[in-house]
């Protein structure tokens, strides 16, 4: 994926319209269902389609200020800005919001990789696994589970959100997750 | 050699955590997978991701050209203003 860095910096020093509409394009399409994935694990479908279009936008608009070097600060600031433009949308309508994605759902998505990739046994067993951790969490440590392994969020980012200090979210997780592997085994 | 002493045992010890999170990290990586191709991105999508390019390209044009005064008749700095003279 360093790929995605190597566009973003060439589309920060070119000037011509098509060469930054192509550099537009092709940096969008390795985002964007990565960030859509995360909006509509956020926010109910109707609305979720909106949002991620926000994101999109906001983040093309904003792409010549992102100052950083590498593929993880890039992460980290569109979902920064992901983040945003979810609480701007939940700020004004809280009935929108979703948590957690129905289980129903998160197994289709698990079907449909399948059709992307092919998936061994042991991808299956761990797939069932992780999703069993998930469901015996009580909601506030499937939430943590959730935004750290599967959406990706590191300790300081879900400090930040949460206002909780670093240590405190590590340790939260940390029992989350033995909490949620007693229950499972 | 690092024998049995409390830092051998550390570094030999199995991280409990680990399948668990592998586990969770590899739901991330399908799920993301799955909606990649449960949903494309969408042509529309696209079409705004160029136009937004396209509106805050001719935005820079408009700043970086600023429109130039009419052209002034050149003055000659050293020159005394014009008037009578009042001597």
């Amino acid at each position: 994926m360093e790929q995605l860095i190597k566009l973003v910096k060439t589309y920060r020093l070119s000037s011509g319209l098509a060469e930054r509409q192509r550099l537009a394009d092709a940096i969008v399409r390795l985002i964007a269902s990565d960030l859509c994935a995360f909006v509509f694990s956020a926010i109910k479908p109707h609305a979720a389609e909106d949002v991620s279009q926000e994101v999109l936008i906001s983040i093309t608009n904003s792409l010549k200020t992102f100052k950083g070097n590498s593929n993880g600060e890039f992460w980290e600031w569109c979902y920064m800005i992901t983040r945003r433009r979810i609480y701007d949308h939940l700020r004004k309508k809280k009935s929108d919001r979703l948590q957690p994605m129905p289980h129903e759902e998160l197994l289709d998505l698990v079907d449909a990789s399948a059709q992307a990739a092919p998936m061994t046994a042991a991808d299956r067993h761990d797939l069932e696994y992780a999703l069993k951790l998930l469901d015996s969490s009580k909601p506030e440590c499937r939430g943590y589970l959730w935004n750290h392994y599967v959406i990706g969020f590191d300790y300081g980012e879900i400090a930040e959100e949460q206002n909780l200090k670093y240590d405190n979210v590590r340790m939260k997780i940390g029992r989350c997750l033995d909490e949620a592997q007693s229950l499972v085994s | 050699m690092l024998g049995r002493s409390p830092i051998a045992r550390f570094l030999t010890m199995p991280n409990k955590h680990t399948d668990a999170e592998a586990a969770l990290k590899k739901l991330g990586q399908h799920l993301r997978l799955g909606w990649a191709k449960k949903h494309p991105v969408s042509d529309k999508s696209l079409e705004s991701v160029k136009n937004t390019v396209r509106e805050q390209w001719e935005k820079e044009q408009v700043t970086e050209r600023p429109s130039k005064p009419a052209p002034a008749p050149a003055k000659d700095k050293s020159r005394k203003p014009e008037g009578p003279d009042r001597d």
